[in-house]
């Protein structure tokens, strides 16, 4: 008896689970959909709850870091305005962030033309490298960067983490150029040409539009990388030229105070508005889809 | 818009929507000489040879080389003769396992769970997933630090109970789970893959020949996922081992790991040799481990899955 009904519950989950096609019929099927629910739930809950602690601490009237918050005050918010050495590494993170996300498009569309239609010599190697980029870890690179830049005798400035973030930029760009340009119809393209209008008109009028989407939502996505950076910025900056994470993060050294979580949460309402935008043209998954080459 | 119509049927999801094969839709005319192709390929192609290849090939010249710039083999030995510094290692590698571990345990129940949505909640529940890859690491971290602390919400929580809070912050459990919340995306999207890669017709089918639903799972779902498994894995755990900042914070000064010491020997101990030594055993030990257990995994029964 017992055993027969396991075996049912388990033929509905399965059901509900495998097929895709959700049963609206039968007990132990709808005690799993609201098993499966409660689950979801629970980890959706651990992927937002310290985004969450974070902002609701930053609103504490205590002087230290709290949570559940007691009293709400924007009194921290205030605070960061008194502190000239937070606003002057978010102008750096922001000024470094829009240059990487500028040169990151232009570097990657065309190079995403490239590998899309033309043949030439290393083009192989080239899609190779894109992807082992993300193979090698960010604090060897690191390193590496600190080391060559010593070697090469280029001194630390914003000119030279904006290039350094374009290793980790670059790949991502010519990653969503190349999905929109899939999408094109080269046909369209085509009938342009055929219809008499220039290459250049036709890369306007045809092929630019299939590739902004991807376009806009790499370069956003370059600008957030860049604004979070903190392993490749820890090894290029100096102590007068810090960037936001890398400020936060020796702060957090010596400090234990509610004006962390005001940065923080300022650097997440940043973050969020560059995800609804990548979102709306092409969808977040699209940027991590692809990564697991091997 | 195009875009989320797009998102909205669901391929997004799949970790090969977005990675056309090179190649796979290529046109037939060629428009232009090769030239044309490496001149608009040179910018990146100058970016990664300068800042890419150049420093990995420096990093490799002095791993091998004394800080006076003497050709030895000492860096190495150091770091293997050191009982110190392979306990760092196996550390490191013990912490990837248990987050390896965490992602598909979380991870699974949370892809099939996935997987018999309605698209809307599918894209939904993806962003709440990948929310945590979009944040800065530093306020991720730090949002753990309140949560796990002594005075945090779950120790209040325990201490509510009667029972005494257990040391959460710190350690290796304050660890793997910063490093779990955070590698889970690039878990369940490939298995999310997998999962929608299995034929809906083959359940029903097991079913009318009499198998029962555990069956079905046991013989169908997970087998046919083993490839999205084998994926999310292998990212999961080059990547946890790799990580600098999560473990830097989270696990305080008991948990030392393999990146905080590239770390150190590089900006504090000046010894630009060894940090580069450090990482590169990182690199060739989870190089090795990554390749034995994709060829175990696909060995145990997964050939047709692959093939």
């Amino acid at each position: 008896m017992t055993t027969a009904r396991e075996a049912e519950t388990a033929t509905a989950t399965e059901a509900s689970g495998a097929s895709g096609k959700p049963i609206a019929a039968g007990v132990g099927g709808r005690a799993r959909r609201l098993l499966g629910a409660v689950f979801a739930a629970l980890v959706g809950l651990f992927l937002l709850a310290p985004v969450l602690v974070t902002i609701a601490s930053s609103l504490t009237t205590t002087s230290y870091v709290t949570f559940p918050p007691k009293g709400l005050t924007l009194h921290w918010y205030a605070e960061l305005l008194n502190r000239p050495e937070f606003l002057d590494s978010f102008l750096l993170s922001i000024g470094v962030a829009a240059g990487a996300a500028v040169v990151s498009s232009a570097l990657g569309l065309a190079a995403g033309l490239a590998i899309h239609r033309y043949p030439f010599p290393g083009k192989a190697v080239l899609d190779r490298l894109f992807s082992s980029a993300f193979a090698v870890p960010t604090i060897v690179l690191g390193i590496g960067l600190l080391q060559w830049y010593a070697q090469l005798g280029m001194a630390s400035s914003p000119l030279t983490l904006l290039l350094a973030h374009l290793v980790l930029t670059v790949p991502y760009t010519v990653r969503l150029v190349l999905a929109g340009l899939a999408g094109l119809d080269r046909s369209a393209e085509l009938a342009a040409a055929g219809l008499g209008a220039k290459a250049p008109r036709v890369f306007w009028h045809v092929t630019l539009p299939a590739v902004r989407g991807p376009l806009i939502a790499g370069a956003f996505f370059a600008l957030i990388t860049s604004f979070d950076d903190l392993t490749i910025a820890l090894f290029v900056v100096t102590t007068d030229m810090q960037t936001l994470p890398v400020r936060i993060f020796n702060y957090l050294q010596y400090n234990y105070d509610p004006t962390v979580t005001a940065v923080g949460t300022v650097m997440v309402l940043f973050a969020a508005v560059a995800v609804v935008i990548i979102e709306r043209v092409v969808g977040v998954a699209h940027l991590f889809g692809a990564d697991p080459e091997n | 818009m195009a875009g989320s119509a797009r998102v909205a049927d669901g391929q997004a999801l799949t970790p090969d929507g977005s990675a056309p094969a090179p190649g796979g839709s290529r046109p037939v005319a060629k428009r232009g000489p090769w030239r044309t192709g490496l001149l608009l390929a040179s910018p990146a192609i100058a970016v990664f040879a300068l800042l890419f290849i150049a420093p990995l090939f420096m990093l490799v010249y002095n791993s091998f080389r004394t800080q006076a710039g003497a050709p030895t083999l000492h860096n190495y030995t150091r770091f293997l003769g050191d009982s110190f510094y392979r306990d760092v290692l196996w550390h490191t590698l013990w912490i990837g396992a248990l987050t390896t571990l965490g992602c598909l345990v979380v991870g699974y129940p949370f892809a099939v769970y996935l997987r018999g949505r309605s698209p809307r909640a599918r894209n939904y529940l993806s962003l709440v997933l990948l929310s945590p890859l979009l944040i800065s690491m530093v306020t991720r971290a730090y949002g753990w630090l309140v949560l796990l602390g002594p005075k945090g919400p779950i120790a209040d929580g325990f201490q509510a109970m009667g029972l005494e809070a257990p040391k959460m912050l710190y350690n290796d459990t304050a660890v793997v789970i910063g490093m779990v919340h955070v590698m889970l995306a690039y878990m369940v999207l490939p298995l999310m893959g997998s999962l929608d890669r299995i034929d809906p017709a083959l359940t029903p089918a097991a079913k009318g020949l009499g198998a029962s639903g555990w069956t079905c799972f046991w013989r169908i779902t997970v087998p046919l996922s083993l490839p999205g498994m084998l994926a999310g894995s292998l990212i999961v755990f080059s990547l946890t081992v790799s990580s600098f900042v999560t473990p830097a914070i989270l696990g305080g000064p008991t948990v030392k790991l393999m990146p905080y010491f590239v770390y150190t020997e590089a900006t504090s101990n000046l010894n630009w040799p060894y940090a580069a030594a450090i990482g590169f055993v990182l690199i060739v030990v989870t190089t090795i481990l990554t390749a034995v257990y994709a060829r175990l995994l696909r060995g145990r029964g997964g050939k047709e899955v692959f093939a």
